[in-house]
């Protein structure tokens, strides 16, 4: 599996937080103890991974210094405290998620920010109609974006992801009694795969896909500028919509005041490139999204969650060149 | 160059917008990739869309078969040909 020139510090490396295993342990205590009960004991954990994890602690605070000199806000700039509630905000995030799968936060506690009414064209393409591509975001918490699938009714929608453990999430998906969506495991541009993809965009069917993480044995990233420091992002979500000639959107889902927003917005109105200009189109779509997921990161300054180093570092620059 | 050939390169002309090239300019032989029309993966993937959609077939194999497929607009030809006897028997 292991590619000699993967970066080691590479996300898919590290244990996924959010991971299957963890979700099914917490979720087997929720269901016996209660969220009352099982909050203490995940906030000890998460202080293990703080105080444990000290690569963890360093990316975090290079986000929030980031953060706080582009934005020029000096209140946001990193000290011990705001590091650790970073953390907290995802042991909360955690227990909200088990919330979002047993049930208990339902759509109708969601607010929903959907300027242009995004939500109608995704009903529209019930029956009729292509899909579109929903491009979100590692911040916030996406799994209450399965809310999604019971916003658009009864359209499919389809996760793409890079983790291997598709079959485990799936029936955790069929236990929790959701047929609408599933999680599709993609890899480096297969054909036949992106066949499959563009057939379900034509059927009507809706792709989801996160924008903010590199895959681990892809080359194929566009280096963009974000909170004014040097990222790659994924190609992914832009190859998708330039080939599938479909609709781009974007979704965050925030918590602000304790209570989940869906943002939704349009980005892109099926356009492709030009002949010759299609780095240069990719790179100013990826440029674009980073731009939006910066004001984002303003709006809840704490619900970033991605907690390996996220910038690239001059020295390291050449080794993570792929 | 034949009907299903001309029509192919045809396609691939109007798929990747490749403005300086007409059908005349391409044989059934000439290589897709690199020396010839210097096409790269991505392009080739829009084409098996573009195929796809015109003339109905899948391409359901892997990459390295696909990748023979995609050789020259003869090898193009052929393959949609024989995916379409395979999808009328």
């Amino acid at each position: 599996m292991a590619e000699p020139h993967t970066p080691k510090h590479h996300w898919a490396r590290k244990k996924e937080r959010g991971s299957f295993i963890l979700m099914r342990f917490t979720a087997l205590i929720a269901r016996h103890l209660g969220r009352r009960i099982l909050a203490p004991l995940l906030y000890m954990i998460v202080f293990y991974f703080y105080a444990s994890d000290r690569r963890g602690r360093a990316s975090i605070r290079q986000y929030q210094r980031s953060l706080a000199t582009w934005s020029g806000r000096a209140e946001l700039q990193p000290n011990h405290r705001s590091v650790f509630r970073q953390f907290m905000a995802f042991a909360d995030c955690l227990l909200d998620r088990l919330d979002v799968w047993s049930g208990k936060l339902r759509l109708d506690q969601v607010s929903l920010d959907d300027p242009h009414d995004i939500r109608t064209r995704l009903l529209q393409s019930r029956g009729n109609g292509r899909g579109q591509i929903l491009v979100c975001t590692h911040m916030g918490n996406l799994d209450v974006s399965r809310a999604m699938a019971e916003l658009g009714d009864q359209v499919p929608l389809n996760v793409l992801v890079h983790t291997h453990h598709v079959g485990h999430f799936n029936r955790l998906l069929d236990e929790a009694g959701e047929r609408r969506m599933r999680l599709i495991q993609v890899s480096e541009l297969d054909t036949a795969q992106m066949m499959d993809l563009s057939q379900r965009i034509e059927r009507g069917e809706w792709l989801a896909i996160a924008g903010d993480r590199v895959p681990l044995h892809g080359d194929r990233c566009v280096e963009v500028d974000f909170l004014g420091h040097t990222a790659p992002l994924p190609q992914g979500p832009w190859l998708m919509a330039g080939l599938l000639r479909c609709p781009v959107n974007l979704m965050f889902c925030l918590k602000v005041d304790g209570r989940y927003t869906i943002h939704l917005e349009p980005y892109i109105e099926g356009e492709s490139w030009a002949r010759g200009q299609r780095d240069a189109t990719i790179q100013r779509w990826a440029q674009g999204y980073a731009d939006r997921l910066a004001q984002r990161c303003l709006e809840a300054p704490a619900q970033w969650f991605n907690f390996y180093p996220y910038w690239k570092t001059p020295a390291t620059e050449t080794e993570h060149a792929r | 160059m034949n009907d299903l050939e001309r029509d192919i390169a045809q396609l691939i002309i109007d798929t990747l917008s490749l403005e300086d090239i007409e059908v005349s300019d391409i044989t059934p032989s000439m290589p897709l990739f690199g020396e010839g029309l210097g096409l790269d993966s991505i392009d080739a993937l829009e084409l098996a869309l573009a195929l796809q959609k015109r003339y109905s077939i899948q391409i359901a194999s892997d990459s390295r078969d696909a990748r023979q497929h995609f050789t020259n607009v003869a090898s193009l030809a052929a393959f949609v040909e024989a995916q379409q006897t395979a999808c009328a028997s």
